[in-house]
């Protein structure tokens, strides 16, 4: 099994009555009333050092996304993000989860920045290709719903193209025309970084997936009951296709938080999970279900998104610690208890990427390195064999060995 | 009046539904939001007297069928397709909402097929100062309240108050709001107001004085832009004007059909 470490970048300082006062986290939150400038300066160097710490204590991925104009989800640039991580670490993989690719025009754009990426960092790319939220992509971005799979699937096919042709080419897409395609520079894999989807629920997503030999990545803020239902058509599609049940094609999202025990769980990350479930899921529901965006099979299948989900449940706002845990929203105890809740996941969805949130709402730079370090030292090595039957190949294979590093900074710049 | 469905052939291979009722002048009726429904009242007056032609607005029955149709263009000329197949040379044209807007657009493209046109609620342009609401930005649960006056009036499809575990009623209402904002995400302006010069029918412009969605005040944005239009406001009720009070909007468009179109089919066919 392999780990990831995964930041939202949630704005921490929410007002206590950001509900009342407000209709929703995403999209339409006064930026003018709630963002702090300076908190902006702090927030970002404290998120890139945890992103920094977890991969120097042994996560094998670390992963940033794309969000806009939501106050859970500070990176409009994931790539930005990974540009800092690019030069800062050594051995983690960066898993880009993803580059909404839809939104780029050119979607060229895209395979540039990401083989920029994979250059600098020396092959350790992951490239994620989410077809971008409701909010992100229709609302915030202003693409059509009724077209933005389309144009997302278009975009992808140009940007695999870009990676692999032998040679310039036209083209002559229904979103994009290019006479000439020619990106400089090439990615270090070969023959291109490995691709994830990360998908809310889409039956058609599921097909793409195995069609392209791409890993389904489920993200939800809602444990693996939700995510049962989700891997159980996955893995009915694989099946029909005729591929492996590799555990290694699928990912999944889970907060963690590891402590000495119960109670020093609770004392820890009860606040930071509040925070999160009340504020940064407070979503106006008309922002959920653009027409056009679910799919009419994924309607009739009842596949409500994890975001339609949030949107429609009121009762957020009373949620307890003991719901959360009860409700598996969040793992949290012992390392010996967060170990077993893994395995348990791992035997119902049969996942062997698993992406944990170790720091989540307004927690503390403090107990974020104490819940990735515990998580590391004391969990991550129970779990190391959990699939080692099994052969990853949706992991960078083709990483340089011995790639160029930053030069040390000299006593004049250090200074 | 009774009104019998059948599939058409355009002459690009492409199947078309067609409702049609009636008999005498053709006129030519392009739904709003919620589709062609024989019991909305406007329709069966209109049918009392006229040949009324009602087309399903693609995607309304299948999303697919919308793959090939891009923008607003593309479906005015599907509609400019639909008259040929038919062989009307000459229709009067009454669109409610969006079918308001798509009817201006066959007006502008059409000029010799179009011999009036009323526009009821319609959508198609925008103005900074009097920004059109953003219906797709609504739970189902709060359209009635922005398309009527009185959401209580709100009744078969228009009714979305409460579809939970609904799935064909559902599915019935994706499939249409898909349809209508494809040609409208984000925005509702695909640049109308600069081929309103085109639209040289005689046209009724109708707004409900509480339209919740597009600001009644848009009536003089049309009339601004036509050559050859006027307004009529209907007092108490909303974007589904002809809906909350048949008995005020009827007339107005049956009279200004009669009166009009008649004269101008007279004229074409002297």
């Amino acid at each position: 099994m392999k780990f990831h470490w995964f930041h939202l970048m949630p704005y921490p300082d929410l007002p206590e009555d950001f509900r009342e006062r407000y209709r929703g986290v995403w999209v339409d939150p006064p930026a003018s009333e709630l963002f702090d400038r300076k908190r902006g300066n702090e927030m970002y160097n404290e998120y890139l050092d945890e992103l920094e710490y977890a991969a120097e204590v042994g996560f094998d991925g670390i992963c940033v996304n794309e969000h806009h104009q939501n106050a859970y989800g500070l990176m409009p640039s994931p790539n930005i993000m990974a540009g800092s991580l690019a030069r800062r670490t050594r051995n983690a993989k960066i898993v880009l989860m993803g580059n909404s690719v839809a939104l780029y025009n050119p979607p060229i754009r895209v395979a540039e920045e990401m083989a920029m990426l994979d250059s600098i960092s020396g092959g350790r790319i992951v490239a994620g290709f989410p077809v971008g939220t409701p909010m992100d992509s229709t609302y915030c971005y202003g693409m059509n719903p009724a077209t933005l799979r389309e144009r997302y699937r278009e975009a992808i096919d140009l940007i695999l193209k870009a990676w692999t042709s032998e040679q310039p080419f036209a083209y002559n897409g229904k979103y994009t025309q290019l006479r000439y395609v020619n990106i400089w520079p090439r990615t270090v894999q070969e023959p291109h970084p490995p691709v994830w989807v990360p998908g809310a629920g889409s039956v058609e997503t599921w097909d793409m997936c195995v069609e392209n030999n791409f890993l389904y990545a489920y993200l939800s803020y809602f444990g693996f009951e939700r995510g049962r239902k989700n891997f159980d058509g996955y893995w009915e599609t694989v099946d029909k296709h005729g591929a492996e049940r590799n555990p290694y094609r699928a990912g999944f999202l889970q907060f963690i938080g590891v402590a000495e025990n119960d109670a020093e769980a609770k004392e820890l990350y009860a606040e930071p999970a509040l925070y999160f479930y009340n504020r940064c899921l407070h979503m106006y529901p008309g922002f959920a279900t653009p027409p056009g965006y679910a799919t009419i099979p994924t309607i009739r299948r009842g596949l409500q998104s994890t975001l339609a989900h949030a949107a429609a449940q009121r009762e957020f706002a009373n949620l307890t610690w003991e719901d959360i845990i009860e409700r598996g929203y969040v793992v949290a105890g012992s390392p010996d208890k967060v170990a077993q809740k893994i395995n348990e996941m791992a035997d119902v969805m049969n996942v062997g990427h698993l992406m944990v949130l170790m720091h989540y709402g307004n927690m503390s730079k403090e107990t974020v390195m104490y819940n990735t370090r515990r998580f590391a030292e004391d969990v991550i090595p129970q779990l190391r064999d959990r699939f080692s039957e099994y052969e990853d190949h949706w992991w960078p294979s083709t990483t340089l060995e011995d790639p160029a590093h930053p030069a040390p900074l000299t006593p004049s710049a250090a200074a | 009046m009774g009104f019998t469905s059948r599939t058409i052939m355009l002459a690009n291979g492409r199947e078309q539904v067609i409702h049609r009722a009636g008999a005498g002048t053709p006129v030519l009726w392009l739904h709003g939001l919620f589709g062609f429904d024989e019991d909305d009242p406007l329709v069966a007056a209109l049918a009392e007297s006229h040949d009324v032609i009602a087309p399903v607005c693609p995607g309304f029955a299948d999303t697919a069928e919308l793959v090939d149709l891009m923008d607003v263009h593309d479906l005015a000329q599907l509609y400019d397709d639909i008259l040929v197949a038919l062989g009307i040379g000459r229709a009067a044209v009454v669109g409610h909402s969006f079918g308001a807007m798509i009817g201006a657009e066959l007006a502008a493209r059409r000029q010799d097929a179009v011999a009036c046109l009323v526009l009821l609620s319609p959508l198609g342009l925008w103005n900074d100062e009097r920004p059109v609401a953003d219906l797709f930005a609504l739970p189902y649960p709060d359209m009635p309240s922005l398309l009527y006056a009185d959401p209580s009036r709100a009744s078969g499809g228009a009714d979305t108050s409460s579809l939970d575990g609904d799935v064909e009623r559902l599915v019935t209402l994706a499939q249409a709001l898909t349809s209508v904002a494809k040609f409208l995400w984000p925005i509702p302006d695909r640049r109308l107001r600069t081929r309103l010069y085109r639209v040289v029918a005689p046209t009724l412009v109708v707004f409900g004085e509480e339209d919740a969605w597009v600001p009644p005040s848009y009536a003089e944005d049309f009339v601004a832009g036509l050559p050859n239009g006027h307004s009529e406001t209907v007092p108490g009720v909303g974007h589904m004007l002809h809906l909350e009070r048949p008995d005020e909007a009827i007339p107005l468009v049956t009279g200004f059909i009669e009166e009009l179109a008649t004269a101008r089919l007279d004229a074409a066919s002297s």
